[in-house]
């Protein structure tokens, strides 16, 4: 079965819950075996989530003349992360054709400025004014070549500012496919993921637990998804991603 | 004693609609836009709810019972401002939104102005199911409208939400970036 056979009604009648037990296991299996459709359930799933966050928080009949100045919800962080994955995929990979030692030189990278607000800059630019040099690189497809190109960058971030005093750390952080590059027996950088970690301590991997148990789900295991080995969890990728941003780390989007 | 006992019942109800008012003001406002007649709206809602109580059998269809009460104020308030218009069809705009804004509230605004652009037909099945999580039955009765269109126009909405927030720019807008990673 393939996407050609459901039609985007039934497509959104699974989201919805609309469906019977039956249905949904055709749509399940369906999911499994297209990659087309798991990504039209997936953009479905964020229209919601972006229309509940549109509406949380309604202006204030008494004040709505003024300004929203409200705390930053579970919601708007969720969208914020995905203004951010957006944004920071329009942005491109501008060092990935050029030669390997360039790559940090010619990057570009985002931060929150000191009212939260997002900001593309170069990424020597950033780091040169901070005082320590803390990059999470993100990644959320499945993407073979983009791990290998994140795996790249990482590396040589890591040598770039090996020689710093200035407490580099980085974080590779995966969620949605991406997971699958940090999964035993699934990912093909087993080997080079393990080296890196020997040889970088300020190294980390991270896998989104939110896209595991939805791997979980979709493939029906009894246990959680196993990950290759010191790859830590986190609860939310992106909330770490914003919680790191929050604490003055530079975004990085493969 | 029965005339207190009413008089419980009714302060009762007053108190279990009261708790809706936030959700009958978030949907209203998603549906207008405008947070001076959301609230008017929701006001009449309630009070024609609070008038007409008698008429709702089963509380457990209280939540869909007040929506289409909402709906038919939505609709008689549209009907009123614009009597040869189908509101159905109507296409809103919403224009409030400053240049200079937060990235978070660009987020919010953009979604808002996306749902703005939904005919009004559209927008009420979007909002009741995603904003309310109304199934497709009670979105059918609060609508009065056949089941087959509720999930034509909830198709048709995601279909132009997605084209609007995921995939393209707005025309004209070169400020406007998609919302997720082009691959």
């Amino acid at each position: 079965m393939n996407s050609e056979q459901f039609s985007e009604e039934r497509l959104n009648a699974f989201i919805d819950g609309e469906l019977d037990a039956l249905e949904k296991s055709d749509v399940f299996e369906a999911l499994n075996n297209d990659n087309g459709l798991h990504q039209q359930a997936c953009e479905l799933r964020q229209l919601s989530e972006l229309l509940r966050h549109a509406y949380e928080k309604p202006p204030e009949i008494e004040k709505y003349r003024k300004s929203d100045t409200s705390r930053v919800s579970p919601w708007g962080r969720a969208a914020a992360a995905t203004l951010l994955v957006g944004v920071g995929a329009t942005l491109g990979w501008f060092g990935h054709q050029q030669p390997q030692q360039q790559v940090a030189d010619s990057m570009s990278a985002m931060y929150w400025d000191e009212h939260n607000a997002f900001q593309n800059t170069d990424l020597n630019q950033v780091t040169s004014a901070q005082h320590s040099k803390k990059i999470i690189v993100h990644l959320n497809t499945s993407s073979i070549a983009r791990f290998e190109k994140a795996l790249d960058t990482a590396e040589q971030l890591m040598k770039t500012y090996a020689d710093s005093d200035m407490g580099t750390e980085i974080e590779v952080v995966a969620n949605a496919s991406a997971v699958k590059m940090l999964r035993t027996g699934y990912s093909p950088y087993a080997d080079r993921v393990r080296e890196l970690q020997d040889r970088y301590l300020n190294l980390t991997f991270l896998a989104c637990k939110d896209a595991m148990d939805h791997v979980r789900e979709l493939e029906d295991l009894k246990t959680d998804v196993t990950l290759l080995p010191d790859v830590d969890v986190t609860p939310s990728a992106l909330e770490h991603i914003l919680n790191r941003l929050s604490e003055g780390w530079v975004y990085l989007n493969v | 004693m029965k005339v207190i006992a009413n008089l419980c019942k009714h302060q009762q109800f007053k108190r279990t609609l009261g708790e809706y008012r936030e959700n009958l003001y978030r949907i209203a406002y998603s549906w207008c836009h405008n947070p001076a007649l959301a609230d008017d709206l929701v006001q009449e809602a309630l009070t024609k709810a609070l008038k007409n109580s008698g008429q709702l059998r089963d509380q457990k269809t209280l939540k869909a019972w007040l929506y289409r009460i909402l709906s038919n104020c939505w609709r008689d308030h549209f009907r009123r401002s614009r009597d040869t218009v189908d509101i159905d069809d109507v296409i809103l705009t919403d224009n409030d939104t400053p240049d200079t804004c937060h990235n978070r509230q660009q987020i919010i605004n953009r979604v808002r102005n996306a749902i703005a652009y939904l005919p009004m037909g559209q927008r009420q099945v979007i909002t009741l199911v995603d904003l309310e999580g109304c199934s497709y039955i009670e979105v059918a009765q609060i609508l009065d409208v056949p089941i087959g269109t509720v999930m034509s126009r909830l198709s048709r909405a995601r279909k132009a939400l997605k084209e609007r927030l995921l995939e393209a720019e707005v025309k004209g807008d070169s400020n406007v970036h998609p919302l997720r990673a082009t691959t």
